[in-house]
């Protein structure tokens, strides 16, 4: 029997996805793939493109100063319910923000679900994360105004880090009474970063170039962590808090001597928190965000002989509203402020502060199209150093385009 | 931090927002499918499906929410709390992270029922003038 290979199984299906949306389809398909009795499994899709352009430095891609289209997401889901309070869905993905993602075509998640009640449900398999307003749906830009979320909280190029792990959750809300209502997800897994992903290339970025430093692996870690939502009783008015641990994050790499030791490995442990707020009233949304994660940890020589320690915090917020104005424009702006390093907080490579303005037009119900402009300040967000060699304390614009279709 | 959520949404509070009202539905009418067990709904369990809080009739079916786009914003509005484009976004969030499953769509309100009809659990919003053959009609109480 030929063996299936999942790579390319994925890839058949975000084609069928892209051909399903430039049919342009406004619909869910739905198959009942074991008679019109048998329950029905639906599948939607999305598919975006974007355009970055920047006035200084190579943000995001490696040639935003000339202009670059690196900047694509596609995905489809299927979902069905089998059995009573069961559901199943997996949702193929595949991304590229510069040189992260690659177009490579990845199983995003893949889950079974089985809801005892309003109040306890569990599901298990690869699932996205939650964490604050955006976090687990932070690739889908049929969500939100913005081209760019807030990148000090939502990084497009770590989401291999952020977005998904393996593993399960607990999920469930309790009524309050008069006091709303109170939602919750409790989950643990591993993560499952990339070589090529933004973490791992980042963890590149930082080390001697070659040959004298060479990068080798990154680990698999566990997380564990949690979400809270109160919905307030004013009505659309929520708050949320999450926090977790990741407790053995590490990667190898080498220095080669004499300008190093040879094979480094490291060992760090990560706390992270987010506090959260949304308002929805009226035509507006009124959002805001503040997280915050710190890494503590060594450098090991072969012997596990410690050579240096390191204990950072970084921390990033922002402030959003939006308003819609009719059923085809919609206009949002926010205000967001990173710090890579709360030590070296007036350092300008350290911190990056953005205010940007949006337009969302919904050209047609399957169709989307945004405009938005950047006034950044700071560098602190960049990575790429090889792509930005010189860097000022100087303010610089970035032009973000996107156009999403999704059925 | 969270003493200045509270302070910041008691004043959004009081600046304009609105405490829970009691649901009104004026000008349309929930109907459901007929294998549906429910023959009436509380507003706050109503606005319990419209948010994604329950997601299952009693008995295991799993609840599929209809809508007819254009039709019924005010209604949408009145069932979930939000206005049609946060509806729609908010289902959107739910189902491309896997945790929910988008609305289906009729294009006009005799459509409408006719998917109600023809779909296990489904339950939806219709304008009032509407003929509801083949659904049952839930009273929202």
């Amino acid at each position: 029997m030929k063996k299936i290979d999942p790579k390319q199984t994925a890839t058949m299906l975000v084609t069928a996805a892209l051909g399903l949306c430039a049919a342009n389809s406004a619909s869910a398909y739905e198959l009942h793939p074991f008679g019109t009795n048998s329950p029905a499994v639906d599948f939607h899709g999305f598919a975006s493109q974007g355009f970055l352009y920047s006035s200084k430095y190579n943000y995001l891609a490696d040639n935003t100063t000339d202009g670059s289209f690196k900047f694509s997401e596609a995905g489809l889901n299927a979902s069905m319910n089998p059995f009573p309070r069961t559901r199943i869905t997996a949702q193929a993905f595949t991304f590229n923000v510069g040189d992260v993602g690659q177009y490579d075509v990845v199983l995003d998640y893949c889950l079974a679900e089985y809801t005892f009640s309003d109040k306890f449900g569990v599901r298990a398999g690869r699932i996205r994360r939650p964490a604050g307003i955006y976090n687990s749906i932070q690739d889908i830009d049929l969500a939100r105004t913005s081209v760019l979320l807030p990148q000090g909280v939502y990084d497009a190029r770590w989401r291999d880090f952020s977005s998904t792990i393996d593993g399960g959750e607990f999920f469930g809300s309790f009524s309050l009474g008069k006091g709303g209502s109170l939602a919750y997800e409790v989950y643990a897994g591993v993560i499952n970063m990339a070589d090529n992903g933004g973490v791992a290339r980042n963890l590149q970025d930082g080390l001697p170039p070659a040959p004298i430093g060479s990068y080798d692996s990154i680990n698999q870690c566990q997380i564990y962590g949690s979400q809270l939502w109160w919905n307030t009783p004013v009505n659309g008015l929520r708050f949320g808090v999450s926090g977790g641990l990741i407790p053995d994050f590490g990667y190898k790499f080498a220095v080669t001597p004499p300008f190093g030791p040879g094979p480094i490995h490291t060992e760090y442990e990560i706390p992270f928190g987010q506090a959260s707020a949304e308002y929805l009233w009226k035509a507006w949304t009124f959002q805001a965000e503040y997280y915050t994660y710190n890494v503590s940890g060594n450098q090991f020589i072969t012997g596990n002989i410690p050579i240096t320690s390191s204990d950072t915090r970084t921390e990033a917020w922002y402030a959003s509203a939006a308003y819609r104005v009719n059923k085809w424009l919609e206009v949002g702006t926010y205000y967001t402020e990173s710090y890579a390093n709360t030590k070296k907080s007036t350092d300008f490579t350290q911190y990056q502060k953005d205010a940007a303005l949006s337009l969302r037009f919904d050209l047609r119900d399957w169709w989307i199209f945004k405009v938005e402009g950047h006034y950044i300040h700071g560098t602190g967000l960049l990575q790429d150093s090889q792509h930005n060699p010189s860097q000022n304390d100087k303010g610089w614009f970035m032009l973000a385009v996107k156009t999403t279709v999704s059925f | 931090m969270k003493k200045i959520f509270f302070i910041g949404g008691l004043l959004i509070a009081a600046l304009g927002g609105s405490v829970l009202p009691a649901l009104a539905l004026d000008g349309v009418i929930v109907i459901a499918n007929e294998g549906v067990p429910a023959s009436s709904l509380t507003s706050a369990a109503l606005k319990d499906i419209y948010t994604a809080k329950t997601t299952y009739w009693d008995g295991g079916q799993n609840i599929i929410i209809a809508v007819v786009p254009d039709k019924t914003d005010a209604g949408l509005q009145q069932a979930s709390g939000m206005d049609a484009s946060s509806f729609k976004t908010f289902w959107q969030r739910l189902a491309f992270s896997g945790r929910g499953q988008q609305p289906k769509k009729a294009d006009d309100p005799a459509a409408l029922v006719a998917l109600v009809a023809a779909t296990k659990g489904a339950i939806a919003l219709v304008p009032a003038d509407t003929a509801v053959a083949g659904v049952k009609t839930i009273a929202v109480n």
